[in-house]
């Protein structure tokens, strides 16, 4: 198979792929207890958002350091793009998680530490977006933007692993260490949906993102032609 | 021609610095002024009667680090910004190294900062009868915690001052990045009302003391793309 077959076709897998995670995390995956009816396969969808958000900020990063030390536009273009899909799945985890949060225990929003690291998450994102918008020279805005990703970054760790960890929460840990060994809380059934989920989504995101990275450069390119 | 150290060009910059606010008292105002009249706003409303018991050391160690930290986002941008639109930016580009630069607007902060936390911590203590337990405790948390505060600020403010419409975008850059500052500063405060051993405050110390070292660190190596770019 060629490359541009393979193009063509991957599109079709995932959506395949998604297609038949939704169909099994609501119908086939069993029952886990301890949670109110149905209100645990909301968990294979928003996990995996969860994480595509957390993802998305490391390619964010990523893309962020290798604008700085190469000052091509086009990685300027790749971070932004990674913030842009990072947010939409942060929205997506705060809102699947909200529902879940009403469901469970019966509010909305309950500022559990795991909803407010989400909820920074978010601002962070929200604030990056705004100092693009009030840079207007091209590549001065492309290293302040890339500055301020990397300084936000550092202080992640402290959001989403210390802060939740500090103080009590009410959100189900689906990893449990002990004495060393770490162990997932969940049937071996419910376990394979929820990677299946994750890889899905991880695919979604990759396919998105390269789609975001394509238009770029087009536009880039027009944009060229047009200076010319 | 003798070539200065980091240490003399930081000193030199603060000294500058300190020297123009003196002169001017902008951000010394600015801070001061919201920070008194949010004090006397929450005092007012509140007062040191209105709260139970049980929930005064959560509430008023929260309420205490959101008049700071409003406060200090009044006036710590002016850092940079006045250079900015002073058009003295590239005449203190040519002066000084860039961490030179960073160094010393940080050093001047933070002792605005400090000089703010001395005038409104006692008085916040008096007006909302706030009694604390553990004195060297909160001194700790309010120096670690203005230093971490100090080092978030000026580098957003370098940031911002960049940009258009800066004066509102520093509190949107900065409020994201300073909160796990606060909740950790609110919890150390806590402690320090509520116990006079020291050992209460350690978690929240070490918790401020990581944020602020790691901070430090990436503002000293992204510093000088954002001064020269």
């Amino acid at each position: 198979m060629t490359k541009d077959a393979l193009k063509a076709v991957l599109p079709w897998v995932l959506g395949l792929w998604l297609a038949g995670v939704t169909v099994a995390g609501l119908l086939w995956a069993p029952a886990a207890a301890g949670f109110h009816g149905d209100s645990f396969r909301i968990v294979f969808f928003h996990v995996p958002q969860a994480w595509v958000a957390v993802l998305a900020f490391c390619v964010n990063l990523v893309a962020s350091i290798r604008y700085l030390r190469t000052r091509a536009p086009l990685d300027d273009a790749r971070a932004a793009a990674a913030a842009r899909l990072g947010m939409l799945f942060a929205i997506l985890a705060t809102v699947t998680g909200s529902i879940f949060a009403k469901l469970e225990w019966g509010m909305f929003w309950n500022w559990d530490p795991r909803e407010t690291s989400i909820v920074i998450l978010l601002l962070i994102y929200a604030a990056y977006f705004a100092l693009r918008q009030a840079v207007v020279d091209e590549e001065r805005r492309a290293s302040l933007a890339a500055a301020f990703a990397i300084f936000a970054f550092v202080t992640m760790p402290f959001l989403i692993f210390v802060i939740p960890r500090v103080y009590s929460s009410l959100h189900p840990n689906l990893v449990e260490a002990t004495q060393g060994a770490v162990r997932f809380k969940m049937d071996p059934g419910m376990r394979l949906v929820l990677f299946s989920a994750l890889a899905g989504f991880t695919g979604l995101f990759a396919w998105l993102y390269s789609f975001e990275v394509r238009l770029a450069r087009v536009l880039a390119a027009r944009h060229s032609r047009e200076e010319a | 021609m003798r070539r200065s150290s980091l240490l003399a060009e930081s000193l030199a910059i603060v000294c500058k610095e300190l020297a123009s606010e003196l002169r001017q008292r902008v951000a010394l105002s600015a801070i001061g002024l919201f920070a008194i009249t949010t004090l006397i706003a929450v005092a007012y409303q509140i007062g040191p009667y209105s709260l139970a018991e049980n929930d005064r050391p959560f509430l008023l160690s929260a309420l205490l680090w959101i008049i700071l930290f409003f406060a200090s986002m009044a006036g710590l941008a002016r850092v940079f910004v006045k250079e900015e639109d002073a058009h003295t930016a590239k005449t203190l580009r040519l002066a000084a190294r860039p961490h030179a630069v960073l160094l010393g607007k940080l050093v001047f902060n933070l002792l605005l900062l400090l000089a703010l936390e001395v005038v409104v911590v006692p008085l916040y203590c008096g007006l909302m009868g706030l009694r604390i337990e553990g004195v060297l405790g909160l001194v700790l948390v309010m120096l670690a915690g203005g230093a971490t505060l100090s080092i978030s600020a000026t580098f957003v403010a370098a940031l911002i001052a960049r940009a258009s419409g800066s004066n509102t975008l520093f509190p949107i850059l900065a409020l994201p990045l300073l909160l796990p500052l606060l909740v950790a500063a609110i919890a150390g405060t806590r402690a320090a009302v509520g116990s006079p051993e020291l050992g209460a405050v350690l978690p929240a110390l070490r918790a401020i003391s990581s944020l602020g070292g790691v901070t430090m660190v990436t503002a000293l190596l992204l510093f000088p793309v954002v001064w020269r770019d």
